[in-house]
């Protein structure tokens, strides 16, 4: 990996930590322009940049508001490298792709939405379902995404149970070794988790970050 | 606005502006951010409990010009309800600041209350927030529903029918209900007072499966309520709505339910408590409630007895308090859990917070919700003598207690005493503390009577006058 120009990275890191959509873009066009190799600039800045904003968003030392302005910037940013890749012909930089959702009848999405913007702040490919997922539409989007990780939340020990149905939809159908299945959310423990086949949990965002990135062997 | 208001709030939903809901919670948390700016509003870790009457007018005025900027969400049409200045105001003014709640022997008043004030907060209690078996779901209600100090009983949450994973929707939802329903009202009659008001059964998560508790000699009868939520943050659905719509029609009383959560969309302290402000007047206008249930909690912790709890609480109140005429309540919510002394230091701060910033109690929703059965009356009975030690106490006063309070639990919640569950705490024959749990009771009342609240004179004051 070439080392990004120092004023590009610092100008980039400034605009992804400020929320700063328009600045974000801006540094990636000039980046591009000097000839930064799009992947460089995602790998030594951005993902950086957003692990940083991430541990400063566990540590509460910033709030959600910051955290998600910063997923933004961050996903403009992206756009405009993915698309130079697919211009170029490469390979898009994601590190996998994650179908995400609530599960079934539970409406409480805020824990998910933090997952989903920690997620792509990293690199993954984040589909996010929403919330109250039946388990076919969980099935029905990995097929239809190709997706490598399927992750759940569900913040009531009442809603929890269909974690367990999703994932037993999976193995009836035969496609659950397809897919790497975690949980995570207020009423789920590790040892739910296990009970209910999943293949891994995480009690927090960034936790579910290193979770995915160590079941696909990658970043 | 004529007091039928369901039509107006259903074509307000249906012609409302379209907004994604992704967009909805970036506006509402850009134009909280900056409300929090043009206001002037500052947490201080330092002083959990302010004695600051002007910002806390601001506080207010500032979560009214959200609701007016933001409106509700509907999830169910994906539009925004909005409301003009007059018509909020004038659902304000209009709003209820003195409830009987019960029946006959039993009934008790809750009330607006004021700013460091006299007026005796009432006490509601049950496993709050806190998840039960079916085993010791029955002694717990009774555990709570005996102590004197409790007012109000709330029946809490059990999530299987007869050993079954209750699903949402299914027949097991409304069996469940209508059980737990069943077990609260036996709980009441167990502990004498037949008459008592229950608050809510919390286990069904539909609309359908909340009125199957209805029932006016087994379940929930008029004098009786059901909380309808609030989706965070500023969010409603058409489920929600119809639940007023049928407990308005059965004159049952509603309970307006929010979940704020600190460090979400409304960022720190200071902007989570403008949305908290915004989440009581959507209680009032879209929900017509008698009380609200303010359940905000930290981000990671799932408390409110932390310094941004604490502040919270203190400030809605306060602002709550100063700008409208409702009852609102305090849902102390801890880290810690029976058998626990930090359980009751954190009690104890929630409690002397709450009382001088003008709440009613409700509490401990005990271990943030992550332990099953882990929630018992005691801790109850002392959030109610703390409170009723506390009326008449300055801010300035309770703001030097809760900093001593805190230094008694606020290093551990990153390692949190969960405590033990039910059976462990409590004689299952007697419905009676043990010895074990009694003695940390007692160690740790001694020690906040030492540090100048009258707990043993201030509840018969309350009681005798």
């Amino acid at each position: 990996m070439a080392k990004v120009p120092e004023q590009i990275e610092q100008e980039l890191v400034q605009a992804l930590r400020a929320g700063d959509i328009e600045g974000a873009e801006a540094v990636t066009e000039r980046a591009l322009e000097q000839g930064v190799e799009p992947l460089d600039l995602i790998r030594g800045a951005i993902v950086p940049a957003l692990t940083d904003v991430g541990e400063d968003f566990q540590r509460l030392e910033i709030f959600l508001p910051e955290l998600m302005a910063a997923g933004d910037a961050a996903e403009a940013a992206t756009a405009i490298l993915e698309d130079a890749m697919a211009s170029a012909g490469e390979e898009s930089a994601s590190l996998g792709t994650v179908v995400i959702g609530t599960v079934e009848n539970d409406v409480h999405d805020i824990g998910k939405n933090i997952v989903g913007t920690l997620m792509r702040s990293h690199g993954f490919k984040v589909v996010d379902l929403g919330r109250d997922v039946a388990p076919s539409a969980f099935l029905d989007a990995a097929q239809k995404e190709k997706a490598d990780v399927v992750a759940m939340s569900a913040l009531m020990t009442t809603t929890r149970p269909s974690a367990g149905s999703t994932i037993g939809l999976f193995e009836e159908v035969g496609v659950r070794d397809e897919y790497k299945m975690i949980v995570g959310g207020g009423s789920v423990t590790d040892a739910w988790a296990v009970e209910i086949g999943a293949d891994g949990f995480s009690e927090d965002a960034a936790g579910a970050v290193k979770l995915c990135k160590s079941l696909l062997g990658v970043g | 606005m004529h007091s039928n208001i369901l039509p107006e709030i259903v074509k307000r939903s249906e012609n409302g502006p379209f907004m994604k809901e992704g967009d909805f919670e970036r506006a509402l948390s850009r134009r909280t951010g900056e409300l929090v700016r043009e206001y002037g509003l500052a947490f201080d870790g330092d002083v959990p409990v302010p004695s600051d009457d002007d910002m806390a007018d601001r506080l207010y005025q500032a979560g009214l010009d959200l609701f007016l900027d933001m409106g509700v969400y509907n999830q169910s049409t994906e539009r925004r309800i909005l409301f003009e200045r007059h018509e909020v105001e004038e659902l304000v003014a209009l709003a209820p600041g003195r409830l009987e709640l019960g029946t006959g022997k039993d009934t008790v008043i809750m009330r607006h209350r004021e700013v460091e004030g006299t007026t005796p907060a009432t006490v509601l209690s049950g496993p709050t927030g806190t998840p039960c078996s079916e085993k010791y779901h029955p002694l717990i209600l009774l555990s709570c529903a005996q102590e004197p100090l409790v007012d109000m009983l709330g029946a809490g949450s059990v999530s299987t029918y007869m050993g079954h994973q209750i699903i949402p929707g299914t027949p097991l939802e409304m069996m469940g209900s209508r059980r737990d329903a069943v077990v609260a009202r036996e709980a009441v009659r167990k502990a004498g007072r037949p008459g008592m008001h229950i608050s809510d059964v919390a286990v069904s998560l539909t609309c359908q499966g909340k009125l199957a508790a209805v029932d006016r000699e087994n379940g929930l009868r008029p004098s009786d309520a059901f909380l309808v939520s609030q989706m965070v943050e500023l969010k409603t659905d058409y489920d929600q709505l119809s639940r007023v719509a049928y407990l308005k029609a059965a004159n049952m009383h509603i309970v307006d339910l929010m979940t704020p959560l600190i460090g979400g969309l409304g960022g720190g302290a200071e902007g989570t408590a403008v949305v908290t402000i915004a989440c009581h007047i959507l209680g009032v206008v879209l929900y017509s409630a008698s009380y609200h249930m303010m359940s905000h909690t930290h981000l990671r912790w799932v408390n409110n007895t932390d310094r941004m709890g604490l502040w919270m609480q203190a400030m809605v109140g306060q602002a709550l308090s100063r700008n409208t005429p409702i009852p609102a309540l305090n849902d102390i919510y801890t880290v810690s859990g029976p058998g626990a002394p930090e359980l009751l230091w954190e009690c104890a701060a929630g409690a002397v917070a709450g009382t001088v910033s003008g709440m009613n109690m409700q509490g401990a929703g005990t271990t943030g919700g992550f332990e099953t059965d882990h929630t018992t009356g005691l801790e109850a009975r002392f959030i109610g003598e703390v409170s009723h030690a506390c009326l008449g106490m300055s801010r300035r006063d309770a703001n030097e207690l809760v900093l001593e309070l805190l230094t008694h639990y606020e290093e551990t919640f990153n390692n949190p005493n969960r405590g033990q569950p039910f059976p462990e705490v409590y004689d299952e024959n007697t419905v009676e503390p043990k010895e074990a749990w009694l003695e940390v009771y007692h160690q740790v009342r001694d020690e906040v009577q030492g540090m100048g609240l009258d707990l043993d004179g201030a509840w018969k004051k309350v009681r005798h006058g």
